[in-house]
Order: C-alpha cells, then structure tokens, then sequence
C-alpha cells in the first residue's frame, strides 16, 4: 500500500448513528442564544447528573453548560484569551480549565455588554441563573459562586450525597438520602417558579423524566455491548455521543430515537463480529477525559491496533433500575441520581475497595470488558478527574494484573499535553501488555 | 524539667514539637485515640465516649515520599503530607480514623486511606455542600449513623445525657480559646500569632479536658508574664488555608508585624463557634458543624432562594464576620494566604479581596505550596506590603 493511500486509510470504524447524535447536541448553543434572543429563559449550569435537567426542560428553561463550553473553546483555539482574562483578574492559574475558561468569558462579556464577538458557536448567553452542583468536585460549587463579580444572575446550588461504600450500606441510608434529594428538588421547582413566574407542569416532568431514564438505559445497554470481542464501538464514539445523555442536550425524545438507532446498528456490528477499529489487538480502558484538541492520537493508536472499549465512570450512564412503580417524577430522578453515585458501591464492598465510584469501576469493567491495558489521562487542572487515578492504576496491576499508562494532559490547556511522548509511552505499555497477558494466563484468568 | 512537670507554654512547645507524646502516652494507658480529618467529624461524640480526638494534619518539614504512589502530585500538598505520615506509620497509634466530605480531595483521601492504611475502625462523614434547611437534618442524620458505628466500636451506649455534658466541655473549651485570642487585642499583645498556633495544634493533640486545663495554663502565665511581642507594630489578620506549622506566622511576625487574628482551621474557624445546648444535642451538633463552621467548601448566600444577585450583599453575607475580626483585634491588614491546588480557598481569593476593598482594607495574597523552603521568597513581599500600610 502507498503512503498516500495508507495516511487516508480510516483505522477507527465510526458509528454511522453518531452523526446525527453528534449534530442535534451541537445544535444546543444555536439553541440557547435563539431562546435568549426570544426573550425566553435561560441558565448556565454544572452537568448536574440528570438531577436538574428534566426539571429545567419541563420549564422550558434553554440551558448551557459551561464546562461543556470550555471543551468547545479549547477546540475552536479560543479557550487561551478567556484562561488569560480569568488570571488577571486574581484566579489561580492551577484551578479548572473549564472555569477559569468561564471566568474569563464572562468577565469579557460584562466588559462589553454583549457575547465576545467571535465567542465559538455563538457563546453562551446571558443567563437568568446559574447552577451549581455539589456531584464531585469543590469547582462545582465554587466557580459559580465567584462569577457574582460579573454577572448579577442569582445562582441555586444542588445538593447531591455522597456517602462511603460502608455507610452507604448501613440501615436506612439509602432512604435518608433519596428523601434528602427528593426535598432539595421541590425546593428547586419552587424557586423556579418564583424566578420564572411560570407553574411546574408536572405531567410534562414526569414525561422528560420517563425519557431521560430510557435514554440512560439505551445508552447503558450500547455500552454493554461493547464487551464483546471485537468491540464493536470504539471511545471516539462514545464522546462524541456521550453528551446527549450527560447534560442531556436536545430534546430528549429526539436524543432517544437516535441512541435507538445506534443500539440498532451496535448490535448489527456485534452480530456480524464487526469491530470498531481494523484489527482489535488490544483492548484498552480509558481514564477520564481525552484531550479534546489531540484525538486524532486515538487514530495512531488504533492503527496499532488499540481498540477503547469503556471510559470513565463519570460520563457513563448508571445501572439501569426499575423505576415503573415510582409515582412521583422527583423520586424517579432522585433515585436516579443515587444510583449513578452508588451503582457500584455493593461489588466494591465485596472486593474490599473504599473508592466504589471513580475507581472501583475501573476494576469491575477492566474485568467484564476483559481489558488489556488502561490508558489515564490525568488532568493537570482538575482534581476530581485526577485524584484516583494512581489508585486505580494500583488496584488494576496488583489485582488484575492490567498495566497502564500515564499521560499527562488538560481539558484545555493544549500544552500539557505531548503527543510524541504519549506515543512513546504507549509503545511501553504494548510490551507490558504482552507481557501482564501471559501473567493473567498462568493465573488463569479469563484473558 | 520532664513532660509531665511542664505547664503552661512549655508544655505547648513540647507537645507542638512531638504532637503524638501524649496521645500514645494516653494509648499505653487503656484510653482510644481517634484520628479526625479536617473540621466536621463531631469531637463531642469522641469527647462523649471517652475517646481522646486526635487531629490529623501534616508536617511541612517531611519529605512526601509515600503518598506519591497513591496520589497524585497536583493536590493539596498538606493532604498529600496527612496521607503520606499515615503511610509512614506516624498514625499508628490510633484506634480509628474518621474523615469526612471536606473539600474533594479530603473525601478522595479519606477513600484512599482507609484503603492502604485499613484502619480497624473507620468512619465517612458525607458533609453536606450547603446550609440548606434539608441539608442540616442531612448532616443530623449523618451523625445519627456515626454514633451506631462508635457505639459499635465502644460498646457503650452514647446517650443523650453524655452527650450534653460533651458539649459542655467542649464550649467551655472553646470560650477559653476566645479568651486566649482577647489576649491578642492589645496594642502590645500579649501574645504572638506564633505562640498562638503553638496552642491550638497543641490542643488538637490531646483530651478536650486536659486541653481546658492546659488554656487555663497558657492564659494564666501569658497575662503574668513580661514577655511576649510587646511592640506595636502593624496587626495583621491571616486568612487561608490550614496553617499548622508556625513557620508562615513566624516569617511575617518577624518581618516586623504582630498576627493578632486569624481565620484559618487550627484557629479561630475550629474553636469560635459554639454548640447550643438543644433538647437532642445531635440539633445543636449538626448545625454548628454545617452552619457555624465558616469554611469556604460550603455554599453560602445572601439570601436563600434570591432571584437577583446583589454582589455587595453576597459578600457580607459571606465575609462579614471578617469585619468584626478586623474591629475587635483593630486590624491594620490582611494576608490571604492559600496552599496551591486548595479549590475552595483558590475560587474565594477574588471575592474576599473585593470585599477587603468595599471596606477599605488593605490586604496581601500569598500562595505557597506547604513548604518551608518556598516561604523565603514571600518574605520580600510581606516586607513590601508592610511598609505600605506601616
């Protein structure tokens, strides 16, 4: 084969049905500055886990997402003035790229009055709230609350527990928590309907709810197809898609039809043994983000023959549960939310790990996936998507026996990030593949 | 002069340089120790059940060298520290460890410890992110489930009554360290910021009824002696992140200003706040611990539920206490001083600043990575930002 005609060969084996996933979710912005132009509602919030989105929507309240918004920015390139801007105005250089991103934007846009010309795809709008999140990470909770310098929005912030694998365990926790969650909910449709002047539609909410459930669901069982060898999906996918479920952008009914068809087309692949990549040589799991502004290192890889199989607990969809006898759209959600943070609490207890989100699921999955390597990539400005990742390293290699590998990086700042030495370490991590694979055999394991 | 001879200040200095004499002293004695992590775990509940609270914090003087392998480098280098003496065995004394949901990488570490270190009794705090009305009944319920596993742990029954009398002694504990800080609002104070954190990480280390005994010590000798910083200098209030090694108050003392107040966790924030006395103690319990507890990891507002943010008012709302520091010790500036890689402390920095500035006092902000070698070049700066306001 020519050179020419193997730099255009196509390594990854894209989802058709990612497409048009991909393009309703980047029709949000577009979305949001139409409303604001309207005169309609809108607010800027924390991916919120689902705990807050079916009840925004049944209020037709148009929503961004500024860390979503960061990711955009790092892509377009836009991302190094806003970061600048967020420095001088006294934020340390070394808090979130997706705030500091935000924080600069927004201190741009009080100075101008309007949307930074040349803000990438349209920029957020001027919202009527913000809102914040307490699901993992102190920035969360904080970033919102700092940008009262500029914008004059009043801000909610949405509880969401976090209990120990053990305690979560102990008598009447479970129940305390949904009920704490649950009341949190109706003290934020309350102030919704203060702030909007508008009644919650509850028939409406239960409805958006029902979906956003399914679409979880539909979601979760894509992903569980991806065990099978070859893996028919590969993460590009997953990302590309992912925000249709997390945030979840667009109309929910839409987003379902959609994720419908790609089961339909991921199961058409597992059926006919299709992979996502051209020969599945190793199989890897991913740790947290990927380098938005790098993926094309993804194509270089699965040239080698490196298929992704499962990211990052934090952007999958939680364990699926029956929900049919649940009356009420807020427990529905409430238990919805729990389960993401405590869906894998029970294993982890059994196999003696403390950490049952975040890391503990990399345990669980390198095993169901039958993993050959992971692949981490720390983020250098984001505690909460950094601070497990050694452990999980540990726990994979002296449990499992899967290696992986380092590399260091950021949401959006480009430069932390080497591309030449991620692909030197990933040369590393074959042999060490190679090797941990004869390791798991004589210990009969099931890869 | 032997340990058990010395009083007063003396025995604050031994203790602050060997924080753990005492507690395994006590350890040997029959008496548990129970390690806490940041500022929520209830020590009322320890003090309640006879067991001795033993704070966990680092050393800046101690290499990390253990932790790296389980943490990564770009987080609070001061957790990194807790977690690496764990690793090190200097907890080893302790019957238990209880931590809590402090900022993320507190809890992250609480998960990691109890993973590597296997404490034979651990117990998660999930402390709430707000001041919520359900947030409270939350907490009160979290700490419903921490008595079980100490009952559990204890084989006794932690009653009501036991309980009051904990909260007794732990504010009267608490009066005598309001006391100890009137002792700095002199225009000569009586005594330094230094020697002040000497006491509290002193009483972080031992009984809360041998720490009463050993205020009324320190408060006794400080008034009698001659000594202490009698110049009058610039007075300065320290605001931040954990401080709990004298070397960053010394460094600014002896550039020639007196630290007469601070808002910081071995400090005023860990000993103001007192606990009412409610019918269940468990009301009065779980409010202080999530409302009084001013930690910046907790949202706060203005006004519940507002539709309109009003900047000014947000900031008083969540800084206002710091004015009445700034009246009563008669404050001339403020150093904002924050660990790297401390989120909560990291995202408040602009706000306190505008709000230092609405009224009118001048302030310095220092970031340092909890270490002594890194203190030296922001000594330049405290100088420059003392003749200012000097």
């Amino acid at each position: 084969m020519s050179d020419e005609k193997k730099k255009k060969k196509k390594f990854i084996n894209r989802l058709k049905t990612m497409y048009p996933l991909r393009a309703n979710i980047d029709k949000m912005y577009e979305r949001v500055v139409e409303a604001t132009n309207a005169g309609r509602p809108t607010a800027w919030s924390m991916v919120n886990w689902w705990e807050a989105d079916a009840i925004m929507k049944a209020m037709d309240i148009e929503v961004t997402y500024p860390e979503n918004y960061g990711a955009v920015c790092a892509a377009f390139g836009a991302a190094p003035e806003f970061l600048d801007r967020s420095e001088a105005e006294g934020f340390p250089d070394h808090m979130c790229g997706y705030a500091r991103n935000c924080i600069g934007y927004a201190a741009k846009m009080k100075e101008l009055g309007e949307i930074p010309p040349g803000a990438p795809m349209g920029g957020m709008a001027k919202p009527i709230f913000l809102l914040c999140s307490g699901a993992l990470c102190d920035a969360r909770v904080k970033w919102f609350q700092a940008l009262g310098r500029y914008l004059d929005a009043p801000v909610w912030m949405m509880e969401i527990p976090h209990p120990g694998v053990e305690e979560s365990m102990m008598e009447g926790v479970k129940e305390q928590a949904i009920k704490f969650i649950v009341k949190e909910l109706k003290e934020f449709v309350l102030f919704l309907e203060r702030l909007t002047g508008r009644k919650m539609d509850w028939d409406k909410l239960g409805e958006i709810t029902d979906d956003i459930i399914e679409i979880n669901r539909v979601w979760y069982e894509i992903n569980e197809m991806r065990k099978v060898r070859p893996c028919p999906m590969h993460s590009k996918d997953f990302w590309s898609c992912m925000n249709a479920s997390l945030y979840p952008a667009g109309d929910p009914k839409v987003s379902l039809k959609l994720y419908r068809d790609m089961y339909d087309e991921v199961k058409k692949r597992v059926d006919d043994k299709v992979s996502a990549v051209v020969e599945e040589k190793y199989r890897i799991i991913f740790g947290e983000l990927p380098p938005w502004h790098d993926l094309k290192i993804f194509d270089e890889l699965a040239e080698r023959g490196w298929n992704f199989v499962i990211e990052s607990w934090a952007y999958q969809a939680p364990k699926p549960l029956n929900y049919s006898k649940i009356s009420d759209p807020l427990e529905r959600i409430a238990r919805q939310c729990y389960q993401w943070i405590t869906g894998y609490f029970e294993d982890a207890f059994k196999a003696k790990e403390y950490m049952g989100y975040f890391a503990y699921p990399y345990l669980e999955w390198a095993r169901t996936y039958q993993c050959d390597g992971g692949f981490f990539h720390p983020l250098l400005t984001c505690r909460t998507a950094t601070n497990h990742l050694i452990l999980a390293q540990d726990r994979l290699l002296s449990k499992l026996k899967v290696p992986s590998m380092i590399a260091e990086g950021d949401i959006v700042d480009t430069k932390l990030f080497d591309h030449a030495d991620t692909m030197r370490k990933a040369e590393v991590l074959e042999e060490m593949m190679d090797h941990y694979k004869d390791v798991r055999q004589k210990e009969g394991m099931e890869w | 002069m032997t340990s058990k001879e010395k009083k007063g200040l003396a025995l604050v200095s031994e203790i602050y340089g060997d924080r753990a004499y005492r507690a395994r002293e006590l350890v040997k004695k029959g008496r548990q120790v129970m390690g806490y992590f940041c500022l929520y775990p209830v020590l009322e509940m320890l003090t309640a059940l006879g067991i001795v609270p033993y704070r966990i914090l680092g050393d800046i003087n101690e290499p990390i060298t253990k932790a790296d392998a389980c943490l990564p480098t770009v987080v609070c280098p001061f957790v990194r520290s807790s977690l690496d003496l764990g690793l090190k065995d200097r907890y080893d004394f302790l019957d238990g460890v209880v931590m809590c949901h402090g900022c993320d990488v507190g809890e992250k570490v609480a998960h990691i410890w109890r993973t590597y270190l296997e404490p034979s009794y651990f117990h998660f705090i999930d402390t709430p992110h707000t001041i919520h009305e359900a947030a409270v009944e939350q907490f009160k319920e979290q700490l419903k489930d921490f008595r079980k596993t100490l009952e559990s742990l204890t084989g006794k029954e932690l009653s009501r009554d036991k309980l009051k009398d904990a909260v007794e002694t732990c504010n009267e504990q608490r009066a005598l360290v309001r006391e100890l800080y009137d002792l700095r609002k002199p225009d000569f104070p009586l005594i330094s910021g230094a020697e002040t954190l000497q006491v509290m990480v002193a009483l972080m280390s031992m009984p809360v009824e041998e720490g009463i005994d050993l205020l009324k010590q320190v408060i006794s000798e400080v008034k009698e002696r001659g000594a202490g910083p009698r110049k009058k200098q610039p007075r300065l209030l320290v605001w931040g992140s954990i401080v709990d090694n004298t070397a960053l108050i010394e460094m600014i003392e002896s550039s020639g200003a007196n630290v007469v107040m601070d808002d910081t966790c071995v400090g005023s924030r860990a000993y103001f706040p007192d606990v009412e006395i409610t019918e269940d103690p468990l009301d009065g319990l779980s409010y202080r611990y999530l409302v009084g507890l001013q930690c910046p990891r907790t949202f706060r507002q203005a006004v519940y539920g507002e539709l309109k943010k009003d900047y000014i008012k947000d900031l008083e709302s969540r800084f206002g206490y710091i004015k009445d520091y700034i009246r009563e010790w008669n404050v001339d500036g403020v150093i904002l001083q924050s660990i790297r890689y401390c989120d909560i402390h990291g995202y408040e920095v602009p706000g306190v600043e505008d709000y230092l500035d609405h009224i009118g006092m001048p302030k310095l902000y220092l970031e340092h990575d909890y270490s002594e070698a890194a203190l030296a070049p922001l000594r330049t700066r405290v100088q420059g930002f003392l003749e200012i306001i000097g």
